[in-house]
């Protein structure tokens, strides 16, 4: 990682307290954010990735809360802020929100409010961080369902999102969270609901919207496939950690966790017919409430050692900005 | 920061202090639900409440050597007192002896109008859900006819129709009940006759009755048990307020409105506080125990209501 | 829309057509006829047996059960409501003069049970887990549990006997000049009314809260940096309103037999107290067709609720 980063997160901790037992739903996280990069976060589900982006937006649900570490913002216009020091809905935090950073949320079903049209819903974000009249912000809205490839924006700017279909309710979310130009914009799995073609439409969007607008794009998925197409770096995280991180082009070539390895055996790649071996992750991701002691990988891990029940690994440099966090990975065989 | 925000923090850290030390991971030994029934504060409270009232009641004849009909012309109106712990009323009857044997009627015929409205409701409810077809179209109708009715209209109507006895009221009391457990055991049959299982138990060539009670009720059995614990407390209460308007149980007979309903004069209001207040007190506490229950029956079984 | 209502009008009739039919059916079970029921007293009196008869011949009292309920049917869309067997007065005078004053009162306490419970609930949802939650929940329990007309006995000893803040009960004093003197002894009665009312309306406006805040759509309100009053109001309450109005539409039969005993602990001289009466009386004609008219009022105000959720709600407003 090279550019000038425009996030940075550091030790970042976040537990969850729901029914009276703690979950450390991330438990010690660092990465850059880079200007007009796409930084893609890969895991399973409750790896801890969503909880990462609720924590940079500070969107945590009501029973959790950032134990350490900080999150950074480095602003163009007013320096670096702290945003895990902000008050959660206080002034500043909410300046911010919608404006420098903005989120596309997973299903846009739920994502829109069903009682209010479309149109309004993206003036409101217009309306709240820009002195703008109405008019102006509608107009606004127009050209922004325009850009984002909605057909008959006149008409559709006053319809209910249950009019939309879903692909079509994705690009009005996204055109919500570009409507402020924001630096930073984090999407939260924004296809998983959607089908394959429109899918790939999507994300020729954020592409363009990326090269435009020079935004940061912190795109969260379990799908290695979107990671090849879309990440210019990649975080690999598990159980809370952190356990590869690189440019695509070190992680993909060269993936060194055995976790990740496992991530990219068990995904079909096209053309390669149906001869080639797929093979899944033996056992089950542990249970967040009974955490393996050393390593969180380690019941599932061929390559285990009697070090790694006993203590989590540290971050180690490959090469360049390739890091690991493995006891073994020099004895993991190579292809 | 607030004191809310510091006593959320404290409760935060003190979870993660047990969790670090792994005792919270300990735990959660045997029935799940049940664990989760007994942690509940509040249901464990009500049910003890509960009990104890119930009890009470049951084993009146042990706990007070008075008779709850005798007339005493020369103890009229004394407040509680080491004989009385009640006190008496205007005839000289002992409170204590009345709220008790009183409790025995109400319980008797909110719980079996509860009991026998939930009987005709699941019966029917279950059926018709699980066959459709004409039965099911009739007896809908006629839930809506029963649900858009105030409920004491329509007793009120049927005490009309039928005089006023005990037997009675708990007839009218079952029949003025059922509609909403039948909707309920109705709906749950809908959504489970279409689960996998019920095609499979089709499929191995079972009877439909077996099929309907024996395999698809039990899996709705807990909301029409929190209903009918919502029931028994709507019923103690408008049992009361019926003996209120004079409308209810027979006034020979004692029941918890009745007593109530003997002093519904400003002059027993304002002077005369033991005979209203205990039994008001008592009745209260007793549908607020079964809510409680209800309430805490209802949060270990359904998963969607926490935090 | 206009289909809608067309259809939910059209499904309103048979349903009303049942209940009539239905009271219809429990009036033949009392005692006394349609000739006596239907006529009044004072003619009775001066007619022969053999008058009757022909009256009785008359109105086709030999007819099968379902010849006379259309007959009867036919009566009331004339306006003859029968009369009532204690007093002699047209059923029709008493009820119209009756049934608003228990709409003054039951309305008063829909709104206070409404706004109070609704914006307690709300309250309650968005400090969920905190003191006020658990302490507004623990009170709405008991608010449930206490007898109607045991928390109006005491608010009486405490409001008028003791206090003498409120007139113990009634509507009206002789010597009244103002209309707005009547207000006194609205309050405490409308005020017991809406506040037992309350619990209910405010457990359900909580939970109904608590899933509309737990959606994503408001976390994307409160990704836009919207003020947290926003985010509540304006994306979270306002989904959660539609089953808020969809609950007090169904808990409006509970609001009528509410008002019944609530009219009787304050002498409120509205339907309520009317249909008490009755009831102890015997007063067949009376006692049905009170019956009938809180039936198609209660059918007749869910018709209109149901209408005003679909305005709620787009979702169904364009299906």
């Amino acid at each position: 990682m090279s550019g000038e980063s425009v996030i940075s997160v550091k030790n970042l901790k976040t537990y969850f307290y729901s029914e009276n037992r703690c979950n450390k739903a991330v438990n010690g996280v660092s990465f850059e954010i880079e200007r007009g990069r796409t930084l893609c976060v890969v895991g399973e589900s409750g790896c801890g990735k969503s909880v990462t982006a609720s924590s940079i937006m500070q969107l945590l649900p009501k029973l959790s809360r950032i134990e350490e570490g900080e999150i950074v913002y480095h602003s163009e216009t007013q320096g670096d802020i702290v945003l895990s020091k902000l008050k959660k809905n206080g002034k500043e935090m909410r300046s911010l929100r919608g404006k420098d950073i903005a989120m596309i949320f997973q299903d846009p079903m739920t994502a829109l409010n069903p009682v209010y049209k479309v149109g309004w819903q993206i003036m409101e974000n217009i309306l709240q961080h820009e002195d703008v009249t109405k008019e102006e912000a509608r107009k606004r809205t127009l050209d922004l369902l325009i850009q984002m490839g909605i057909p008959e924006p006149e008409k559709r700017i006053d319809q209910y999102p249950h009019e939309y279909s879903g692909g079509m309710r994705q690009r009005a979310v996204i055109a919500m969270a570009m409507s402020c130009n924001p630096k930073v914009l984090l999407a939260d799995e924004p296809t998983t609901a959607l089908d394959v073609t429109i899918q790939a439409q999507i994300f020729e969007l954020m592409e363009s919207l990326k090269k435009e607008h020079n935004t940061a794009i912190l795109l969260i998925t379990h799908d290695m496939g979107v990671v090849s197409e879309m990440a210019d770096d990649v975080i690999v995280m598990y159980m809370g950690n952190v356990i590869e991180s690189g440019t695509a082009r070190e992680v993909l070539k060269n993936p060194v966790h055995p976790y990740t390895r496992a991530l990219l055996a068990s995904i079909p790649i096209l053309g390669k017919g149906k001869e080639q071996q797929i093979e899944p992750i033996r056992g089950m991701t542990p249970n967040p409430h009974n955490r393996p002691k050393g390593c969180q990988f380690e019941p599932r891990c061929d390559f285990s050692c009697d070090t790694c029940r006993e203590s989590m690994p540290g971050e180690e440099i490959l090469e360049g900005t390739h890091m690991v966090r493995c006891h073994c990975w020099r004895e993991v065989p190579r292809e | 920061m607030t004191f809310g925000e510091k006593r959320f923090h404290k409760k935060l850290d003190k979870i993660r202090r047990l969790e670090e030390e792994g005792v919270l991971a300990k735990k959660k030994k045997g029935s799940r639900a049940l664990s989760k029934f007994m942690s509940n504060k509040m249901a464990m409270l009500g049910l003890v409440i509960f009990t104890i009232i119930f009890l009470a009641c049951i084993f009146a004849p042990l706990l007070t050597s008075y008779r709850p009909e005798v007339v005493d012309l020369t103890n009229l109106m004394k407040p509680p007192s080491k004989d009385h712990i009640f006190g008496t009323d205007k005839v000289g009857r002992d409170l204590f002896a009345r709220v008790l044997y009183g409790g025995r009627v109400s319980i008797l015929v909110a719980g079996g109008g509860a009991l026998g409205g939930a009987l005709i409701g699941v019966l029917v409810g279950s059926f018709a859900g699980y066959r459709g077809g004409w039965l099911d179209k009739i007896t809908m109708r006629l839930s809506e006819v029963f649900m858009s009715f105030p409920q004491l209209i329509l007793v009120l109507v049927m005490v009309t129709i039928m005089g006023q006895s005990t037997r009675n009221i708990i007839i009218i009391f079952v029949i003025t009940g059922w509609s909403g457990i039948y909707r309920q055991a109705r709906a749950a049959m809908l959504s489970i006759r279409e689960e996998e299982y019920v095609q499979a138990l089709h499929a191995f060539g079972l009877n439909d009755m077996l099929i309907c009670f024996k395999h698809m009720l039990p899996n709705a059995l807990s909301p029409i048990i929190v209903n009918i614990t919502i029931n028994i407390a709507a019923f103690i209460l408008e049992e009361a307020s019926l003996s209120f308007l004079g409308l209810g149980v027979p006034m020979e007979v004692a029941t918890w409105g009745n007593i109530l309903n003997a002093s519904q004069d400003m002059y027993t209001l304002q002077n005369a506080w033991w005979i209203w207040l205990p039994v008001g007190v008592v009745i209260s506490l007793f549908v607020m125990s079964i809510n409680f229950v209800g309430d805490g029956v209802r949060d270990t079984t359904d998963s969607s209501i926490q935090g | 829309m206009a289909k809608y209502i067309g259809k939910r009008i059209l499904m309103f009739i048979p349903m009303a057509l049942l209940m009539s039919f239905l009271i219809f059916g429990g009036m033949e079970l009392t005692p006394g006829d349609f000739v006596s029921n239907m006529i009044s007293p004072d003619m009775a009196a001066n007619m022969t047996p053999d008058e009757l008869n022909v009256l009785r011949e008359a109105y086709g009292l030999n007819d099968p059960f379902l010849i006379r309920y259309v007959k009867w049917l036919g009566q009331i869309f004339q306006g003859n409501w029968g009369y009532s067997l204690s007093s002699g007065v047209p059923v029709k005078d008493i009820i119209l003069q009756r049934l608003p004053v228990t709409l003054e009162l039951a309305l008063t306490g829909l709104v206070i049970s409404a706004i109070l419970g609704s914006v307690l609930g709300i309250v309650s949802a968005l400090k969920r887990g905190s003191l006020l939650d658990h302490t507004l929940t623990l009170a709405g329990v008991i608010g449930m549990s206490i007898p109607q007309f045991f928390f109006g006995m005491v608010a009486i000893l405490l409001f008028a006997l003791n206090w003498k803040i409120f007139p113990v009960g009634g509507r009206t004093t002789p010597d009244m000049v103002h209309w707005w003197e009547h207000l006194r002894y609205l309050v405490l009665p409308a005020l017991v009314l809406g506040v037992t009312q309350t619990a209910s309306v405010m457990r359900y406006s909580r939970a109904s809260m608590m899933d509309s805040m737990h959606k994503d759509f408001v976390k994307a309100a409160r990704s836009k940096g919207l003020p947290e009053w926003r985010v509540n109001l304006v994306h979270g309450f306002r989904v959660s309103m539609t089953p808020v109005v969809v609950l007090l539409a169904l808990r409006l039969p509970m609001l009528v037999s509410s008002s019944v005993v609530i009219e009787n602990v304050f002498q409120w001289p509205g339907i309520g107290v009317t249909f008490k009466e009755a009831v102890s009386a015997g007063n067949y004609p009376l006692v049905m067709m009170i019956a009938l008219i809180i039936v198609i009022m209660v059918l007749i105000i869910s018709l209109v609720l149901d209408i005003l959720t679909r305005v709620l709600d787009p979702r169904v407003r364009l299906e």
